[in-house]
């Protein structure tokens, strides 16, 4: 990409922001359309139809086949097809037929899941700044690492962002999604004060709501004053921002609990390390829990109730009700040596979230669907879903095993990570490309006139290898 | 194997519960050279050491004998950690006063059931060398431990159970203008005053010689040049792990093992191959594309896995806990076959057991289930190197000193 060209992207970054509030507009005049807009979208529909043609060509059509997938709502396939078009997930299933000129992945052999979710990283796009949009890099060698060990979108500073790789357009998908709140028992001060808000704002509400009532009868009635309320704790008893704790200490979390059953929200609890002790208050409040199983610190000594850390820490809040996000103690991509703590060891926390107890497919959760929707994203990704982002990884194995790496990974319909084509885990357990070559497969339902008997066996035969082990072709080349 | 003065071996102690057999899916031998695995196996257990081990079906349990029958669960030897500072309080054993200071004992500080060897315990790991800091170029003495007994003479294995000995880069903190130059020329005076007392000692021994006078310093000699023990080495980067390959085991024949391998060290494995030296790798388990030089090109690898390819050598795995958690052994082994380690012949579980403990010279007790050892095993809910797996129960010389169903998940 040229110098200029970079530049103009970053412009454009920039305005990203207010686009996005300016998107929602149209949407709203959609709705109240009259008569003179009708005739225009009559209009519109006679271009559309002589468009067709080619905008069809204009579509750009994906599609990963003959994979063992995972869709993160409970449905599992075996030799399934997931079609995109322009980047948005249009059909999945077992026998789907593929426009002409799609681009086809084919997965024989491997298995594909939703792109992971990181709740929270830092320094994916470049060098981590205050502002994001002065040091996004989608370049950034972090990035591609992130997407080789599956993570295609993350929370950074409260946005969610996808791992748009060189493209800055769609990097981000929501500007904020929670509210950090101060519920710290070291603050009492803050802590009334909040408490006071919480107070206010929820009376102003109610206030405010009996006045639109009563105010179809009598226009003239004076709409409420807004005195002490505030205005991000509006947002929260409305429903429209998460409020979000940093917590780990029991009395706080209960504080919480309470705080958010009374006023009727559900709080989102990063930390929560003592929250396997009042689980059942945590699930009564419908608490979001982002927890780090393999956390350890021991309980005040001062403290009589069961306190400190619990490696099933998540697995009993998630049978209380509460959802868990998984995040590793590290935020950031860390090349020290020490391997299986930072960003890029996502999978390895949720490993110790199944130690704990929870079942594999909670734990995949806790780092697809779950963080999407604290980040106010799960309408577009955390499941393999028809209608949203087609992004998807896949892997040689289950997910959660410690040898499988993200052979490809998959954004917007787009491959944008190739494990056997880039410097950093290429070396490692390599897959034979043949493995995978199209011609040695016969797709359900299309002709393959050329196919001879003899290929037809060594398919057969390449098919009956790969049952004979969970991980194939790890050493040795296949014979066909 | 090697009892002398200095070197006191603890007896084993009595098995309160009596003989024992515990039955279970998966008993991973992991002899030096031998059966590694034995399906649907049993393990008899008798007076605190390993009495016999085989298949079930051809396995006939004695009467009398109590059955502990774990079903699906897989049975290990306890594991290993040749690179450990926990044992002890909060601030650990690393004084530096002089730049070398082999009198030092860890063995002074150790704080017997402590959270931090309960939490390690409650994962699997039975035997610690707990080692001092690498502050200095010679650290002191080592000490190896099982993690679980309450008392300091019954947790002691072996002491001295190394001479912990820092090639470089830590112990330039110990003061202004140190090279490498100068660490490796008092490493080499140090020990070569200590081969000259040794050799007083063994001369006046064999009524060769007058009796030489007692120096602390260089006590520890006298078991290295003799075998008994060995040094374990803080060195990590091709030139220096050259150095203490040369150096310490070239120059002076001793046993010596890379203790802290880390980056490209690996580059001077085929020298440790030729020489016999192992290499116990952490806590670094893997070399990234960062400005360290010589680099790697931009490959993410694995340490061990490079050591590996090299040659047929041990290859361990430790934490140098705190920095990796006691409880976290296992993890070094699971991230250096995800980086690429071959783990198709059981290596991961060896670098965790039979090997750090053939390292330390004392695999006639640890490291393996074979019959004479300590019945130290570990009970698993399945792979031990997959974090999803637990540990359920765990035996240190035949009693149980961990059970998940009394003591709760630990970890």
């Amino acid at each position: 990409m040229k110098f200029h060209e970079m530049l103009q992207r970053r412009l454009l970054f920039a305005a990203a922001a207010c686009f996005c509030t300016l998107v929602a507009l149209p949407t709203v005049f959609a709705q109240e359309k009259g008569a003179d807009d009708k005739k225009e979208d009559e209009k519109k529909d006679a271009d559309k139809k002589d468009g067709d043609a080619k905008k069809k060509e204009e579509d750009k059509w994906f599609a990963v086949t003959h994979a063992d997938l995972y869709t993160g709502t409970g449905a599992r396939f075996r030799d399934a097809t997931v079609l995109a078009k322009n980047g948005k997930i249009e059909k999945i299933g077992v026998e789907v037929d593929l426009p002409e000129g799609t681009t086809v992945l084919d997965a024989g052999g491997l298995v594909v899941y939703p792109g992971l979710v990181a709740y929270s990283s830092n320094g994916l796009f470049g060098a981590a700044s205050s502002d994001f949009a002065d040091s996004v890099n989608t370049f950034s060698p972090n990035l591609v690492m992130a997407l080789g060990n599956g993570i295609t979108t993350t929370g950074q500073s409260g946005a969610a962002l996808k791992l748009k790789r060189g493209e800055i357009d769609g990097v981000l998908m929501k500007d904020k999604a929670t509210t950090l709140l101060n519920f710290s028992a070291q603050n009492p001060q803050g802590r009334r004060s909040l408490l006071d808000k919480f107070a206010a704002t929820s009376q102003y509400l109610r206030d405010y709501r009996a006045w639109e009532e009563k105010k179809k009868n009598d226009k003239d009635l004076k709409e409420p004053a807004k005195k002490d309320s505030d205005a991000t704790i509006l947002q929260i008893l409305k429903g429209e921002i998460l409020a979000r704790f940093q917590s780990d200490d029991r009395d706080e979390l209960l504080g919480i609990a309470r705080l958010a059953q009374k006023y009727g929200f559900r709080p989102v609890i990063e930390g929560c390390r003592e929250g396997w002790t009042i689980a059942e208050e945590l699930g009564r409040a419908g608490a979001y829990a982002v927890v780090t199983p393999r956390d350890r610190v021991d309980k005040s000594e001062e403290l009589v109730a069961a306190g400190g850390t619990s490696i099933e820490n998540a697995a009993i809040l998630r049978a209380h009700g509460v959802q868990i996000a998984i995040v590793p103690s590290g935020k950031s991509v860390d090349l020290g040596g020490i391997a299986g703590r930072d960003i890029l060891a996502l999978t390895v926390e949720a490993g110790f979230g199944v130690r704990g107890g929870l079942t594999n497919d909670a734990a995949l959760e806790a780092i697809t669907i779950v963080p999407a929707r604290l980040l106010g994203v799960d309408h577009r990704v955390g499941s393999l879903e028809v209608g949203k982002d087609c992004d998807l990884i896949v892997c040689d194995g289950d997910i959660m095993h410690y040898e499988t790496f993200v052979q490809q990974a998959v954004v917007d319909g787009k491959v944008v990570y190739e494990k056997n084509k880039e410097l950093f885990y290429a070396h490692i357990r390599p897959r034979n490309d043949s493995a995978l070559a199209p011609e040695t497969r016969v797709d359900k339902g299309q002709e393959q006139p050329e196919k001879t008997a003899a290929a037809a066996e060594s398919k057969d035969d390449a098919k009956k290898d790969e049952k004979k082990s969970d991980k194939p072709d790890k050493k040795e080349e296949k014979k066909d | 194997m090697f009892v002398a003065a200095t070197c006191s071996v603890s007896t084993a102690r009595a098995d309160d519960d009596g003989p024992v057999a515990i039955v279970a899916a998966k008993v991973l031998v992991a002899s030096w050279e031998g059966e590694q695995v034995i399906d649907h196996g049993v393990v008899l257990v008798r007076n605190g050491k390993i009495e016999s081990v085989g298949a079930r079906a051809t396995t006939e349990i004695p009467d009398g004998v109590r059955v502990i029958d774990v079903g699906d669960r897989w049975v290990m030897p306890g594991m290993v950690d040749l690179h450990s500072h926990v044992a002890g309080p909060d601030v650990d054993l690393n004084d530096m006063v002089f730049q070398c200071n082999p009198e030092l004992r860890a063995s002074s500080v150790v704080v017997p059931s402590n959270r931090l060897l309960d939490r390690g315990l409650a994962s699997g790991v039975t035997t610690v060398l707990f080692i001092p800091g690498s502050g200095t170029n010679v650290g002191g003495q080592g000490i190896l431990l099982k993690t679980s007994p309450s008392t300091f003479e019954a947790m002691r294995v072996r002491d001295p159970g190394s001479l912990k000995i820092a090639q470089g880069d830590n112990p330039m903190r110990w003061g202004y203008g140190m090279g490498r130059g100068l660490m490796n020329h008092h490493i080499r005076d140090t020990v070569a005053r200590g081969e000259a007392y040794a050799k007083a000692w063994t001369s006046y021994e064999k009524g060769e010689g007058s009796l030489p006078e007692k120096q602390l310093d260089l006590e520890p000699f006298r078991d290295l040049f003799a075998h008994r023990t060995q040094i374990s080495t803080h060195t990590q980067i091709y030139r220096l792990v050259l150095s203490t390959i040369t150096m310490l085991k070239g120059e002076f024949g001793l046993d010596v093992y890379i203790d802290h391998g880390e980056w490209a060290g690996y580059l001077a494995a085929p020298l440790a191959v030729k020489l016999g030296v192992a290499a116990i790798i952490g806590p670094r388990e893997i070399d990234t594309p960062s400005a360290r030089l010589p680099n790697t090109d931009g490959k993410i690898v694995s340490v061990s896995a490079e050591y590996q390819k090299r040659g047929p050598m041990q290859v361990g795995f430790n934490t140098d806990a705190p920095v990796v958690p006691q409880e976290e052994l296992f993890l070094q082994a699971t991230m250096g076959v995800r980086y690429g380690f071959e783990n198709d012949a059981m290596e991961a579980v060896r670098g965790l057991t039979i090997v750090p403990a053939h390292t330390a010279g004392i695999d006639d007790r640890v490291g393996s289930l074979e019959p004479g050892k300590d019945a130290d095993l570990v009970v698993i809910t399945g792979d031990p190197t997959d974090p999803r797996s637990f540990v359920e129960l765990v035996f240190v010389e035949g009693r149980v000193v961990y059970d998940v169903a009394t003591d709760g998940r630990r970890f």
